[in-house]
Formats: structure tokens, C-alpha cells, sequence
């Protein structure tokens, strides 16, 4: 990655091992990665920080990724959704919503670091 | 089943029941005519004798009240006799008695026998033969009779045109003397009805025993001897009449006659209404049975077709409920199966820089059958669920790269790409990369001895065409027609759901799919997919 600035990059899932093995996958990338467990810390911590893109789970314990992507700030960092649920009124609110891309789960982690850079490369454009 | 034995069954039953009604309703018939008739003929023998007792009585008054008419004239003639055996024979005294003792229209004589001139007469009352006179030879049969009975005789005296009604007492005044009284009348039958109570009978009446025509006093018909008439023998002095009487008209009654007739007639009416009442309620119970019979079989029929109802209803919901059961399980493995790709990523891209040959190997190997547990949790869960697409804009040269990354080619087969570089379809992007690994994975299990996969994407009016051929094993015609069923499967692996969601998939998106495969030469699948389809029309 060619870049001045490493885009700072919030893993939010509510699995441990998904939400570790994918902050480990981004780190290795050279990304500056964060976590959050659920809905409610990720979005006091978008509040907060600055993020470039977000990497979300939809189903979550309390708030889900869909609603949190719905409240988000201005300007809204890039948000790339992940679901391993049929939920289609969610997908569709999340799709009016603006996310940048939606996931199911299980997927390529080329495709995922893919769609990671593509936001990047967005929010750089956009900058 | 049960229906066509009923409809089977049913017009032999009728012809039954019809052959069991007719017999009922003749036994029915036979019964009630030979009560009637046996009615009749037993009226008819009561009335018949009723008649004869009836008969019986009047001949009997009217014979009594005849023998009292002539009681006058007996009781004359034992007076004369009297007279005559007190006189001894004296003429004067005979004749100045029978003066006073006989009624107008009848005559006494007194007849003595004499030796050598017969029978002469010896005293006269009324327009008798004067005394001294021989009596008329045919008269002797009735005096010579009077002498050898004792008591009074009697008989009919031809004389002339005229008849005498005698009566004769022998011995009266002595030895061989005979006393008689005659009465005159017209001989023969009149034609004149007997007066009285017995203005309806016929009646003949004879001085003798029998019905002689010779001894015939008086009748009432000239139709003698009188055909069926009751014989009644009464005793007048030492003689026997007989008076013979029948009936022209029943003494019974018109009506009592026709009794047994009209005991038929009714008879016969009455037992046809009740055959026929009979035969219609038989009719009416038969046509009953037959749509009790009818309903049952249609009830019978809505019983079993609401068992296989039910059936089918217990063996959806059992469907319904394992549906249930594998889409749960499908979505809870998708983490983990996530969670491992992450990890094999992380090793392998360790694993590049400093890992050894056999350890790259191995994970590819994890990596693979990763996959295939992706793919086929995948398809179970379109299938159960089987969400709607979400359009958007794909290049299918990407999907393709992509497809082939992930299920790379085993050893021994070569995947050969035609594609088209710039063609866009606007697709739900996951679907149609499911749809292409399983034409892919199949491509590769249709291979076990190696072979050549060919992949061609190109346009064509508006669509885009992507085929899939192997030079595999192929399918013969029966297999081709059920490879897109659900649970049809010719693999070893695999639940048989591939083709079925690919076929899916296709069609939720509007486009076609076939097969054409050959026996030992190999299989080419065609997918058809509209290009640039609006991203805003999401089919449901």
C-alpha cells in the first residue's frame, strides 16, 4: 500500500474469532485497525474517532450493524456489511442506507481485502 | 377403489332387489286371491243353504196350510161315515145327512158292491150319479182300493173335461159298502201363483209318494217336474201327497246371492291395491337403500381423500420442520466455515514467507474442502430459503477469475476460458457466483480420470450466454431429466440441491438454462442472462 496516511479501518463483529482473524488479515495489510464487539460500541467509538471504513457484522446482540449504519455521523466513513443471515428487509435498509458493499458470510478474504480498498481508495477521492 | 366396487356392484344388487320385489308382490297377490276366493266360495255354500233352509220352511207351512184346506172335506166325509155305519146302509138317511154335512161344490155317495153287477151306487147327495148306477169303471180303482185300507184314501177321478178331487172310506156301513165325497176342479197346472206368503214359490202337489204326473193335484208353473225343487211327503188319511216347491227367485235376496260375487269383485280389487301398495313401498325402500348406498360410497370416498389430506399435510409440516432444522443449521455454520477461511488465509499468506512446500499444499487442500463446504451450505440454504436477488452491476470475467480461484482445478484436468473481457450483467453477485461454482464443480466431478473444462462467456441479443463443457463421463437420457430435481444426485458426495438452486437462481433472474451431455464424450451446460437489466427491479 502506497500511502502517506494508513487509513484507520473498525472491525465491529460480536465472534471473537471473526472479528480477531479479520483485525490479524488488515494489520497484516498495513491498515491502523480498532474493534468493536457490538453495535453500541461501535458507534460511540465512529462518534469519537475518525474512521476511513468500517467492516461490520449486521446481526448482533442489541444494536445491529444496519441501524448503527443508518446513525452514523457526517461525513459517514465507508461501511462494508457482513451477514450470514437471509435477512432481506435488513439488506434492503442497508442497501437505501448507502453501504458500500454487503457480504455474505462465509466469503473470500481476497474479495474482502478487496472491497477494503476499494473504500479506501474512495475516501482518499473523496479528501 | 372402494368407489368403482360400489359403482361395480351396484346394478347387480338392483337387478336383485327388482327380481326379490317381483316375488314379494306375486306371493302377495296369490295370498290375498285365494283369500278372496276361498271368502266366496264359503259365502256361497252358507247362502246356498241358507236358501235350502229357507226353502224347507215355507214348502213345509205351505203343505201344512194346504192339508188344513182339505181338512173340511175329511171331517165331512168321517161324518158321513159315521152317519152311513149308524144307518146301516139306509139311502134317506145318507142323503138328508150329507145335505147337512157337505159344503157347496162337493157331492157324497154311498156305493155298495154287488155280486155279478159290480160296484152300484145307493145314495146320492148333490149332482152325483143317480142310485142304482153303475160307477164309470175307472172310478172302481179307488173304491176296491177304499175297501181293502182301513182308513180314508184319496185320488183324482177323470171325468170328462172335469176332474174330481175323492176321498173314499171302506167298510163304512157295512161289508163291501164304500162312502166317498169328490170335489170337482180343473185338473192339470194352472198358471195361477198361490196366494199368501208363498206368492214366490212354485208349487206342485201330487196324491201320491212321488212326483207322478198322473196323481198331479194342482200346480202353480206348467214347467213340471219342478227342477230343483224341495220334496215335502205329508200323510192324509192312509194316503201319502207330496208337495214339491221351488224357488223362481232366491228366498234370500237379490243381494244375498250376489254376495259371493260381490265378495270377489271387492276381493279382487282390494288385493290388487294392496299388491300395488306393496310393490310401491318396496320401490320406494329399494331407491332408499340405493342412495344410502350411493351417499356412503361418496362419504367414504371424502374420508379417504381427507386421510391423504392429511397425510400430505403431516408429511409437509415434517418437511417444513427439516427445512427449518437445515436452514438453521446452514446459518449457524457460515461463521465458523468465515472464521476458517480467515484463518487459512492468515496461514498461507505466513505459511508464503516462511513456511515450508508440503504446508502450502496442505492448506490449498484445507482451503478446497473448505469450499466445498461453503458451496454446500450455500446451495442448502438458497434452497430452503431461497432469497430473492439483489441486482447489481457484475462483470462476468471478474466472477469467472473469481469462480476459478476458488475451486482451482484438480490435477489432471485443464480448464480452458473463452470469455469476453467487457460483459456487464446486473445480477445478484453471490447467486450467480454460487450458480457458476456448481457448473464448475460438477465440470470437475464429471472428470474423475482428468479431462478439459471449457468456460465461454459471451453476448448475444441482449443477453449474455455462458457455457460450461466437460469432456467427462456424460448422462444418459434419464439422468439428464432429472438432474435439476431436488435430492437427485449421481455423485458419491453431495445432497443432490447444486443444479436444483442453480436452475433457481437462473430463472429468479430471468434467464434459461439446459444441458446437452453425451454418453462418454461429456456434458455442456447453457446459462442465458439478460444484460443490463434495471438494478431497480428486484424480483420476489
Amino acid at each position: 500500500m502506497n500511502v502517506t496516511k494508513q487509513p484507520d479501518v473498525l472491525v465491529v463483529d460480536d465472534e471473537p474469532g471473526m472479528r480477531d482473524t479479520l483485525v490479524a488479515i488488515l494489520e497484516l495489510q498495513g491498515y491502523r485497525v480498532s474493534s468493536a464487539p457490538d453495535g453500541e460500541t461501535a458507534y460511540a467509538a465512529v462518534q469519537d474517532g475518525s474512521f476511513d471504513v468500517v467492516v461490520m457484522d449486521i446481526r448482533m446482540p442489541g444494536r445491529d450493524g444496519v441501524s448503527v449504519l443508518e446513525e452514523m455521523g457526517d461525513p459517514p466513513p465507508h461501511v462494508i456489511l457482513m451477514t450470514a443471515y437471509a435477512q432481506e428487509e435488513r439488506l434492503r435498509a442497508a442497501v437505501e442506507a448507502n453501504a458500500f458493499a454487503i457480504v455474505h458470510k462465509p466469503f473470500e478474504t481476497r474479495r474482502m481485502l478487496g472491497l477494503v480498498a476499494a473504500a479506501s481508495r474512495a475516501v482518499k477521492e473523496l479528501a | 377403489m372402494a368407489e368403482a366396487e360400489a359403482m361395480v356392484a351396484a346394478p347387480e344388487a338392483r337387478g336383485r332387489g327388482r327380481l326379490r320385489l317381483r316375488l314379494i308382490s306375486a306371493a302377495t297377490l296369490i295370498v290375498l286371491g285365494a283369500v278372496v276366493v276361498a271368502s266366496s266360495v264359503v259365502t256361497q255354500r252358507a247362502i246356498r243353504d241358507q236358501e235350502r233352509v229357507l226353502l224347507q220352511e215355507r214348502t213345509g207351512e205351505a203343505a201344512s196350510v194346504l192339508g188344513s184346506a182339505f181338512a173340511g172335506i175329511q171331517q165331512s166325509l168321517s161324518l158321513l161315515g159315521t152317519i152311513a155305519g149308524a144307518g146301516q146302509g139306509r139311502s134317506s138317511l145318507f142323503v138328508s145327512a150329507a145335505r147337512s154335512v157337505l159344503t157347496s161344490g162337493t157331492e157324497g155317495l154311498m156305493v155298495t158292491t154287488q155280486r155279478g153287477t159290480g160296484m152300484v151306487v145307493t145314495a146320492t147327495a148333490g149332482d152325483a150319479p143317480a142310485v142304482g148306477q153303475a160307477i164309470p169303471a175307472d172310478q172302481e180303482p179307488l173304491a176296491h182300493r177304499a175297501l181293502s185300507t182301513t182308513g180314508m184314501v184319496s185320488g183324482v177321478l177323470p171325468d170328462g173335461s172335469r176332474s174330481w178331487l175323492a176321498f173314499a172310506l171302506g167298510n163304512a156301513a157295512g161289508p163291501g159298502t164304500v162312502v166317498w165325497t169328490r170335489l170337482a176342479f180343473s185338473a192339470g197346472s194352472t198358471a195361477q201363483a198361490p196366494a199368501g206368503p208363498w206368492g214366490n214359490l212354485n208349487i206342485a202337489l201330487y196324491l201320491s209318494g212321488r212326483p207322478d204326473p198322473a196323481t198331479l193335484l194342482v200346480a202353480t208353473t206348467k214347467d213340471l217336474p219342478l227342477a230343483g225343487g224341495f220334496q215335502y211327503p205329508f200323510t192324509v188319511g192312509a194316503d201319502t201327497w207330496l208337495l214339491v216347491a221351488s224357488s223362481p227367485t232366491p228366498l234370500v235376496g237379490r243381494l244375498a246371492q250376489d254376495t259371493p260375487w260381490i265378495i270377489l269383485i271387492i276381493g279382487a280389487a282390494v288385493a290388487a291395491l294392496v299388491t300395488t301398495v306393496v310393490e310401491a313401498q318396496g320401490r320406494r325402500r329399494d331407491y332408499a337403500t340405493a342412495l344410502v348406498e350411493e351417499r356412503t360410497a361418496s362419504l367414504r370416498q371424502a374420508v379417504t381423500e381427507l386421510e391423504q389430506a392429511q397425510a400430505q399435510l403431516v408429511r409437509q409440516e415434517k418437511m417444513a420442520a427439516m427445512g427449518q432444522l437445515a436452514s438453521t443449521v446452514g446459518h449457524e455454520l457460515r461463521n465458523p466455515l468465515a472464521v476458517i477461511m480467515n484463518v487459512l488465509y492468515l496461514l498461507e499468506t505466513i505459511a508464503g514467507a516462511e513456511g515450508s512446500e508440503a504446508m502450502l499444499r496442505h492448506l490449498a487442500t484445507a482451503k478446497r474442502e473448505t469450499s466445498a463446504a461453503t458451496l454446500i451450505v450455500a446451495d442448502l440454504l438458497d434452497y430452503s430459503a431461497g432469497r430473492a436477488p439483489m441486482l447489481a452491476p457484475v462483470r462476468v470475467a471478474d466472477l469467472v477469475t473469481e469462480v476459478l480461484s476458488v475451486v482451482p482445478p484438480p490435477a489432471g484436468i485443464e480448464v480452458v476460458q473463452h470469455v469476453e473481457p467487457d460483459i456487464a450483467i446486473d445480477v445478484d453477485r453471490d447467486q450467480i457466483r454460487q450458480v457458476l461454482l456448481n457448473l464448475v464443480t460438477n465440470g470437475y466431478d464429471a472428470m474423475p480420470g482428468g479431462g478439459i473444462l471449457d468456460v465461454s462467456v459471451r453476448s448475444a441479443e441482449g443477453t449474455a450466454l455462458i457455457t460450461v463443457t466437460d469432456t467427462g463421463i456424460g448422462m444418459d437420457e434419464e439422468t439428464q431429466a432429472n438432474i435439476f430435481t431436488p435430492f437427485y444426485t449421481t455423485k458419491v458426495r453431495g445432497i443432490g440441491l447444486g443444479l436444483a438452486v442453480t436452475r433457481r437462481v437462473v430463472e429468479a433472474h430471468g434467464g434459461t438454462i439446459s444441458v446437452q451431455s453425451t454418453p462418454s464424450v461429456g456434458t455442456s451446460f447453457k446459462v442465458t442472462v439478460r444484460v443490463g437489466a434495471p438494478v431497480a427491479s428486484v424480483p420476489r
